[in-house]
């Protein structure tokens, strides 16, 4: 199958959770209010839409891993004439791992969103927790971190004159999830992210 | 209160299976590491990374610095010398290289040296039935101070026509894990480690991707001997 083919997979699947993020998220998380009842709140859309974001940032991040080990076996897996060329980066010995632990940029980012993703869901698993509005601060934290990191990484395209395209989109993933984690707290600091107790609440 | 029959016991494990936070936070721990062990399980079941070191059959660490090259100082990129598409089987003519360490004051590299700088004619592809080998000597300072200038006059006495690298500050040394003079690697042309004079008797198998015992007359085995019978192993007759 074709790179690009594969590329557009874990797109659509960040694509999908950015617009779930969006105002028109209501519409497109209709198809989970059978299942999954929160849902059906905005608290419930931008929650779903961060899973369906770190999710496709950790194939996304899977998939650089899998090119770097298929370039030390010295397999090419995205080459081109273009300036569109991960061999050129992924294989690129001096830049392809961390500089501090030496581990590759792929497992990086699949640890990150890993974690990006445990923190999604118990903010999700129980919004209502005292502790929420510190997973949602860390998550916030984490990709703010996280914008250092991808300037180094971009820095290195830079210099090659390359651009990877599967290192973008894991950039991008990492950048819509500062996004998400934003509009998680501001709107945990209003009064709409637990609209069913303000409702309970006013009935009694 | 005694819940259960447990005691005070009873109330604290009550509570903890109760506590929902912690519920909701392993809940996601569980799915989050699931995710995760999934991805990287795909990821090792599909590929074999060959690691990066100095051992046979690794891939050797990449290096950068200056050069001498019989004219002046240059800039010099490991990198530049590979060809990652290379086999076994190739049909290209892609270079191996010889990589020899080695302090211009330590005794056994000075006796080496012109037999090293014959080799390095002799290996030039136009010289012999097999591949061309590239000669690079790393020049390091263990023994005592040295200098480009001392360098310089090693290259030239000996007959040393290769690039001599500077590792003064013995940084490629390091990551080569080299610790005395002089060390020679053999490396195929994709940037694997072929030969370690540090574990003499075993060379790299391209095709079958394991190791081999090379035999010698001699106590050990040298770089020319490692050179004839793994280049020619590894599809290099022409």
């Amino acid at each position: 199958m074709n790179e690009y083919a594969v590329l557009s997979i874990h797109g659509v699947i960040i694509l999908y959770g950015l617009l779930l993020l969006t105002p028109i998220g209501s519409s497109l998380a209709t198809v989970f209010h059978g299942r999954y009842e929160s849902t059906k709140t905005k608290r419930g859309q931008l929650l779903a839409g961060m899973v369906f974001v770190c999710f496709g940032g950790f194939t996304v991040s899977a998939h650089t891993l899998w090119m770097h080990n298929k370039l030390s076996e010295g397999q090419s897996v995205c080459s081109g004439d273009t300036i569109l060329n991960c061999d050129g980066l992924i294989g690129n010995l001096s830049y392809n791992t961390d500089p501090l632990f030496g581990q590759p940029w792929g497992l990086i980012g699949m640890v990150a969103f890993t974690a990006l993703m445990w923190l999604v869901l118990t903010i999700g698993k129980d919004p209502m927790s005292p502790q929420a509005p510190l997973f949602i601060k860390g998550g916030l934290g984490a990709t703010i971190a996280g914008l250092p990191v991808i300037g180094l990484l971009v820095s290195y395209e830079i210099k090659e004159g390359l651009i990877c395209p599967f290192c973008t989109v894991a950039h991008i993933a990492n950048v819509i999830a500062l996004v998400g984690f934003f509009l998680l707290f501001r709107l945990n600091e209003s009064e709409e992210w637990a609209p069913e107790a303000k409702k309970n609440f006013s009935r009694k | 209160m005694d819940v259960n029959g447990f005691g005070k016991d009873g109330e604290n494990m009550n509570s903890m299976l109760h506590n929902e936070e912690a519920s909701a936070r392993s809940d996601a721990g569980i799915v989050a590491m699931s995710m995760f062990f999934a991805g990287l399980l795909i990821v090792a079941f599909t590929t074999s990374p060959i690691a990066s070191g100095t051992q046979v059959g690794e891939r050797a660490p990449i290096f950068s610095g200056e050069a001498y090259d019989g004219t002046s100082w240059k800039s010099f990129e490991f990198e530049d010398f590979l060809d990652l598409t290379w086999s076994w089987n190739s049909t290209n003519d892609a270079p191996w290289i010889a990589v020899e360490f080695l302090d211009t004051d330590c005794y056994y590299c000075k006796e080496q040296a012109t037999q090293v700088g014959e080799w390095a004619k002799t290996y030039s592809a136009e010289q012999w039935i097999g591949p061309d080998v590239i000669f690079i000597a790393i020049a390091v300072e263990f023994v005592s101070d040295s200098s480009r200038a001392e360098v310089v006059e090693f290259r030239t006495q000996y007959n040393n026509d290769f690039r001599f690298v500077d590792d003064l500050g013995i940084s490629i040394a390091k990551e080569w894990d080299v610790t005395a003079t002089p060390s020679y690697f053999l490396v195929q042309p994709d940037g694997i480690v072929a030969w370690n004079s540090g574990v003499d008797k075993l060379g790299w198998d391209a095709k079958e991707e394991d190791t081999f015992a090379i035999t010698s007359d001699d106590r050990r085995v040298k770089l020319n001997e490692a050179i004839e019978v793994i280049t020619l192993l590894n599809g290099g007759e022409q």
